[in-house]
């Protein structure tokens, strides 16, 4: 204790000097004096305070525990019992379309549900509810249900329904168990809802290679590694195998697995960036697609790179922002491949296909953003017997140009046009125009990277 | 197989590498990184995760965050839901479990002053109000020193070694803070009652100190670019007033105040807002001197 007032009184004489020093007439320094002679007080009254306080913690260490806390003014809600609710955020997502061209079948490769073109004309496509909170200590909690039209009936789909383990469960800083069913960390748009794309809809790789995503049942591991200076992140994960690219398993098992590793940094003060590898590898048991008509069954191995670039023109994101992103596909299915709709045997294929996009993206004002993006796929050679299937590419790869505008009036809500001109197959030229609108309600967690 | 046993070696490596004896503080924000640095002095290792030209309200949970915030110690922010768009998902990927709400490495400073402008009622149609009350609350010194006291208490709980240290640290940033303090409010007496437009409100707790009253917002709803018809009701209001200045951040957009500018002749202000903000705001006592000198310069 002596220390500590030692050090206190030679700061105070140490003031008081540097002031005398200064001090032009007696009448100032007598001024001066009485006002470090007033501090005096006032800090040995702190000093008293503090040693009281220190006291106090020799006896008893500080817990802050949430218990103990006299509630923050940050806790807004009082309505009683509503306490322990989840967090209840709706998107809705509306859009309206038109196609210059009848067709939209991609030459070389068989599309799920979610990789086909959307409906024309109006379309609620993708209506999303979302409901997470907390479990308890150890585990959060979300469930994403999805209610989107097919054909006319109203569906409603269970997007993501997954636990995930909080920090402070025991597992190491830094290590996060995921379960149930997710968006799973593949690529760069995979673990993001549709809604936060830049775009209305996803780039032909991801409708071709993962039919829009890929959200199986499973677990997945995922571990930031201690670096300071830079982010890194490895992961992986076991899955079901039901979700496209597989389908049919029997659910005995595991039927696929991921692998992921990410770096991630900045440049200077306005740029940020992230890379990542990461690989999906499974057995279809029968992955049907083109209105289960195209059936699949055999491994199919994809391996995905991706890369992300922000850039800050002024500094500030809020104001301008630049965004460049792209990601590499590539598959290789060693299995059999057969066309109902075009009558073609059992044929086996082994063979790999490829595709990639790239997109730029520019906030030029606080509330406006124009974007262009470019998809291209690149198809495998026709074994003999898929020759005039769904399959047969004829030595053609299929291509899509985009452009967006889109008006963001608040954090929740965005209008969005976007032309796009899809060459998915020879002579097949389809001119579409999007106007969509993103709206959100309630809770609406913070948006990943 | 080869490329296996290497990633492991260099994991194995990093997990290895030695720890900082440093006890590490991340900020949301500049003001918070410079407090941490006043109390923490040389036993602290502070890193900001936004600087003075960015809005902290709108920033990206990008992937630098996330790898300073899994090997910090302790989290300082504004709260109030200020930094709502990124730090949930900076926490729940960093996986840092001494830094998760409820614990002493998380500290959100409005939790712990008195916070102004907390809605009745509240609507998304009136702009991005933030329930808990705003934000803002670093430029009131009154409010830097409550933050203060909290600080010093978690770090003391956090690194008890160096206990004496703090108790020092913090007494004589409290001498030079309260004398400061009354430098300050003496400079500034003679602005009581003066009018000033402000950008956003975020000037709301230097006004309620200083007794500035702030007659008119550019933006009409918080968050929401200014609409015309507004800025016509804006311009009325200073036409009618004598005004002492209009205000904004060194982030903010520059288009309506410098418009309004023109029209009334009325200074626009650029005042740093906080650390960083302008040369010579360069800590929290230079960021207080040169807001309260740009003030004085507009009497």
């Amino acid at each position: 204790m002596k220390k500590l007032t030692l050090a206190a009184s030679t700061a105070v004489a140490l003031v008081a000097f540097g002031n005398v020093a200064n001090a032009a007439d007696n009448s100032e320094l007598d001024a001066l004096r009485a006002e470090v002679q007033q501090m005096k007080n006032l800090y040995e009254g702190k000093i008293e305070a503090l040693e009281t306080k220190i006291s106090k913690l020799e006896t008893k260490k500080v817990e802050v525990a949430t218990t103990e806390k006299s509630v923050p003014a940050s806790s807004g809600r009082t309505v009683l019992g509503n306490e322990f609710n989840p967090s209840i955020g709706v998107i809705l997502n509306g859009q309206y379309s038109t196609f210059s061209n009848n067709n939209s079948e991609i030459s070389g490769f068989a599309v799920g549900e979610e990789g086909e073109r959307g409906s024309e004309g109006f379309g609620v496509d993708h209506t999303e509810l979302n409901f997470s909170a907390n479990v308890d200590d150890v585990f959060y909690g979300s469930v994403t249900a999805a209610i989107a039209e097919h054909e006319g009936s109203t569906e409603v789909e269970l997007e993501e329904a997954y636990i995930q383990t909080l920090a402070g469960a025991g597992l190491p800083q830094g290590a996060s168990i995921k379960a149930g069913r997710a968006l799973w960390t593949l690529g760069y748009l995979n673990e993001h809802h549709s809604h936060s794309d830049d775009f209305a809809d996803r780039p032909l790789p991801y409708r071709v290679f993962l039919d829009g995503a890929y959200n199986d049942d499973g677990l997945e591991f995922s571990y930031v590694l201690p670096t300071e200076d830079f982010y890194s992140e490895i992961g992986g994960g076991v899955f079901a195998g039901n979700d496209s690219p597989f389908g049919g398993s029997d659910g005995e098992g595991i039927n696929a697995w991921t692998a992921y590793a990410r770096v991630g940094g900045d440049v200077g003060d306005n740029t940020s960036w992230r890379v990542g590898a990461s690989t999906l590898q499974g057995e279809a048991g029968s992955r049907t697609s083109n209105e289960d008509m195209v059936e699949f069954i055999g491994d199919s191995d994809l391996y995905i790179a991706d890369a992300r670039l922000v850039y800050a023109p002024t500094g500030n994101n809020a104001e301008q922002e630049v965004i460049l992103q792209g990601e590499y596909f590539w598959r290789s299915e060693d299995g059999t491949y057969e066309d109902m709709d075009a009558g073609s045997p059992v044929t086996a294929f082994d063979d790999s296909t490829s595709g990639w996009y790239g997109q730029a993206v520019y906030k030029f004002a606080p509330q406006w953003r124009i974007g262009g993006r470019y998809s291209q796929l690149y198809s495998a050679d026709t074994p003999a017997g898929l020759a005039g299937t769904a399959l047969d590419a004829a030595g053609y790869d299929p291509k899509a140009y985009t452009a967006m505008l889109d008006w963001t009036n608040s954090e929740f809500s965005r209008v969005r046009l976007q032309a796009n001109r899809e060459e998915l197959a020879n002579g097949q030229d389809d001119n579409q125009f999007l106007v969509q609108y993103i709206m959100s309600l309630g809770a609406h967690g913070a948006h990943k990277y | 197989m080869k490329i296996l046993s290497l990633i492991t070696i260099g994991v194995g490596l990093l997990i290895a590498a030695p720890a900082n004896a440093e006890l590490k503080v991340f900020a949301c924000e500049p003001e918070w990184k410079a407090l941490a640095e006043e109390i923490g002095g040389e036993k602290v290792e502070a890193y900001s995760a936004t600087h003075a030209m960015q809005d902290p309200h709108h920033i990206r949970a990008k992937p630098s965050l996330i790898a300073k915030m899994r090997n910090a110690d302790l989290l300082i922010c504004s709260g109030a839901s200020l930094e709502i768009g990124w730090l949930p998902i900076l926490l729940q990927k960093a996986g840092n479990a001494k830094m998760q709400q409820g614990e002493v490495g998380y500290l959100m400073a409005s939790e712990y002053v008195d916070i102004l402008e907390k809605p009745e009622t509240i609507d998304r149609s009136m702009g991005d109000v933030h329930p808990e009350g705003n934000p803002h609350i670093h430029l009131n010194p009154h409010n830097i020193l409550k933050v203060a006291n909290e600080l010093t208490d978690r770090l003391i709980s956090i690194d008890e070694e160096n206990r004496d240290y703090y108790i020092i640290q913090k007494s004589s940033f409290d001498y030079k803070w309260e004398l400061a303090i009354r430098r300050w409010e003496k400079k500034a007496a003679n602005l009581k009652g003066e009018n000033v437009i402000t950008h956003h409100k975020n000037w709301v707790y230097l006004s309620d100190w200083l007794g500035l009253n702030l007659i008119e917002t550019l933006e009409e709803k918080s968050g929401v670019p200014p609409s015309s018809s507004h800025l016509e009701k804006v311009l009325q209001t200073a036409r009618n007033n004598e005004i002492l200045a209009i205000l904004r951040t060194p982030y903010s957009p520059s288009d309506a105040s410098e418009w309004l500018a023109e029209k009334t002749q009325i200074p626009a202000l650029v005042l740093p807002f906080t650390v960083g903000g302008n040369e010579q705001a360069n800590d929290l006592f230079s960021l207080f001197d040169e807001t309260i000198r740009m003030l004085k310069e507009q009497k």
